[in-house]
C-alpha cells in the first residue's frame, strides 16, 4: 500500500473527530487520504441537500476544474447514479462507456479515464457518494473498493459527529450544517481572491494553511474573513500574488 | 428533479397570492400546506442579534415568536446560529433540558413539533423560518424537502426585496439564494471587496443586477470569478441600484 497505511488514517480521522471539530477540514483530509491510500488521482465528497439533488462538498484539490467536474455530477454521472441507487458505480474507462457524454467529455478534458462513485449510506439512506478520479484506465480491485467504502463509511460518521441518530431529522440537521459550511467558505474564498488577486484554489490554499498554523476552525476563519473582522496580510500568503 | 420540485411549490406559493405581489406570508402559507404544519412565522434579524417577527400566520405563531424574543432561548433561536432544528416533540426529555423555560411553555401554547429553518447563506444570516404544529411527530422525508426549498424562496424573496418591490411581471420564481452554484458565492465574497459591503449587500447587488440585465444569477457570478466583470466599475451599470 502507498506512503500512508490505512490504519494511519483511521486513527488521525478518529483524532480529527474528538478535537475542535470542523466538518469541511475533516471531510477535505478525507479526500486527501483517499488519493493516497487508494492510489487514485482525485477524490470528492457529494452530499445530499434535502431536496434531490446533490451538492459538492469537498475534493482533494480545490483546482477549479476538478471542482467543476464534481459540480457537474450533480447533474449527471456516476454519483448521481450512485446516489439514486444506493449502489456502487464504476466505470473502468469512460470514452468507451459511452454513458454521460457532457461528464465524460469535461473529465477527458481533466484527463480523467477511469471514474468510481461509493455510495454513503446511514441504514437505509443514501445521504451522498465518494467520487474518485483516475487519470489512468482500469477498474479497481475488490480491496481497493472495500477501504475506499470504508473510507466513504468513515465520512458518513464523521458527519453525524459521534451524535446518536435515532430520527432522520438530527441528520438532516447535520447535512444542512455541512453544506452552508462549504457555502461560506466559497464566499471567503472570494473575498481572499480579490483582496490579494489570488485564484480560488490559492485562495482556499491560503486560508487552510492560515487555519491549520493558527490551529483555527476551518469555518470559523472563513466565517471571520467574511464578515472582515479578520484579514490575512498578503505578506503571509505562501502563494505568491501574481 | 429539485426543478419540478421548486416549479409546483412556486405555483403553490403563487396561488396563495390571488394575483398580488409574492410575499413571506405567501410563502409562509405555501409552507403550511407543503409541510402540513398548523401555523408558520418568519423571523428576521436586522443588524446582528435583534430579532424581529416578520410575520406570523395566526395567534399561535405569533404567541411563540413572542416566547422566543422573550427568552431568548428555543429551536427558533438555535437555527439562527447553527442549522436547522428539527424537533418532533417538546415534551421529550432532551428538549426540556436544551430549552427549559421554553419547551414547556410552548407545550402549554399548544404547540409540540417546531420545525426552525435558517434563512442563511454561508455567511449571509437573514432570519428563520419557523413552523409550528399541534401533532407531535417528525416530518416526512417530502415534507422536509417541501419545507427546505420553500426557506430557501423565503430567504431569495427577502434578498431581493431589498432591491425591488414588485415580483417579475411574468411571475418567474426568484433564483435559489442556497448552495447551488459555488461560482455564486465565489463572485459575492469577491464583491464584498470590490465594493466594500457586508456580504448580504453583495448578494444582493449580484442578483439585482442578473435581474436588471435578465441573465442568470450563475453567468453574472462566472464572470465576475473570471474578472470580466467588476461592481466598482460604472460602466458595468445596473447595481447601482440601492441596497447598501
Amino acid at each position: 500500500m502507498a506512503e500512508i497505511q490505512l490504519a494511519d488514517v483511521f486513527v488521525e480521522m478518529g483524532d480529527t473527530l474528538v478535537d475542535e471539530f470542523d466538518v469541511i477540514e475533516f471531510l477535505h483530509v478525507l479526500t486527501e487520504r483517499c488519493v493516497q491510500l487508494l492510489g487514485i488521482s482525485a477524490a470528492g465528497l457529494l452530499l445530499t441537500d434535502g431536496q434531490d439533488t446533490l451538492q459538492v462538498v469537498a475534493a482533494s484539490s480545490e483546482r477549479t476544474r476538478l471542482l467543476e467536474l464534481f459540480q457537474l455530477q450533480t447533474d449527471q454521472g456516476p454519483c448521481v447514479d450512485c446516489f439514486r441507487t444506493g449502489q456502487p458505480v464504476s466505470v473502468a474507462d469512460l470514452p468507451s462507456a459511452g454513458r454521460w457524454p457532457r461528464f465524460t467529455a469535461a473529465a477527458a478534458e481533466v484527463g480523467f479515464a477511469a471514474v468510481h462513485a461509493l455510495p454513503m449510506r446511514l441504514r437505509t439512506e443514501v445521504i451522498g457518494a465518494l467520487n474518485l478520479f483516475d487519470t489512468n484506465p482500469g477498474a479497481l480491485d475488490r480491496d481497493t473498493l472495500r477501504i475506499g467504502q470504508a473510507l466513504a463509511d468513515v465520512a458518513t460518521i464523521g458527519l453525524l459527529q459521534q451524535r446518536a441518530i435515532r430520527r432522520r431529522d438530527v441528520l438532516t440537521e447535520q447535512l444542512q450544517t455541512a453544506l452552508n459550511s462549504r457555502v461560506l467558505i466559497e464566499q471567503a474564498k472570494g473575498v481572499l481572491a480579490e483582496r490579494l488577486h489570488l485564484d480560488m484554489d490559492e485562495a482556499f490554499a491560503l486560508l487552510r494553511n492560515r487555519a491549520r498554523s493558527h490551529n483555527r476552525r476551518l469555518s470559523e476563519l472563513a466565517q471571520a474573513i467574511v464578515d472582515g473582522s479578520e484579514q490575512i496580510p498578503s505578506a503571509t500568503a505562501t502563494i505568491r500574488p501574481r | 428533479m429539485n426543478a419540478d420540485r421548486r416549479m409546483r411549490l412556486w405555483s403553490l406559493v403563487v396561488e396563495h397570492t390571488h394575483s398580488g405581489p409574492v410575499a413571506v406570508e405567501h410563502v409562509c402559507a405555501a409552507v403550511m400546506s407543503a409541510a402540513g404544519v398548523d401555523s408558520a412565522a418568519v423571523a428576521v434579524m436586522v443588524c446582528g442579534t435583534d430579532r424581529e417577527s416578520m410575520y406570523a400566520s395566526d395567534q399561535v405563531a405569533s404567541e411563540l415568536e413572542e416566547l422566543t424574543l422573550t427568552l431568548g432561548e428555543g429551536p427558533c433561536v438555535d437555527a439562527f446560529v447553527g442549522g436547522p432544528a428539527l424537533v418532533a416533540d417538546l415534551t421529550a426529555g432532551e428538549c426540556l433540558v436544551r430549552w427549559p423555560v421554553f419547551a414547556p411553555a410552548a407545550a402549554h401554547a399548544g404547540v409540540r413539533a417546531v420545525f426552525a429553518l435558517p434563512l442563511q447563506v454561508g455567511a449571509i444570516r437573514l432570519g428563520v423560518m419557523d413552523l409550528y404544529r399541534a401533532q407531535p411527530g417528525d416530518l416526512d422525508r417530502e415534507q422536509l424537502a417541501d419545507a427546505l426549498v420553500l426557506a430557501d424562496t423565503a430567504c431569495a424573496l427577502l434578498l431581493d426585496a431589498a432591491q425591488r418591490d414588485r415580483p417579475r411581471a411574468d411571475g418567474r420564481w426568484p433564483e435559489p439564494a442556497g448552495p447551488q452554484h459555488p461560482e455564486v458565492h465565489r463572485a459575492t465574497g469577491m464583491i464584498t471587496v470590490q465594493l466594500g459591503v457586508t456580504v448580504t449587500v453583495a448578494l444582493i447587488r449580484l442578483r439585482a443586477y442578473a435581474y436588471a440585465h435578465d441573465r442568470r444569477l450563475r453567468d453574472v457570478a462566472g464572470d465576475v470569478v473570471a474578472r470580466r466583470l467588476r461592481f466598482d466599475d460604472n460602466a458595468a451599470g445596473g447595481e447601482d441600484r440601492g441596497g447598501s
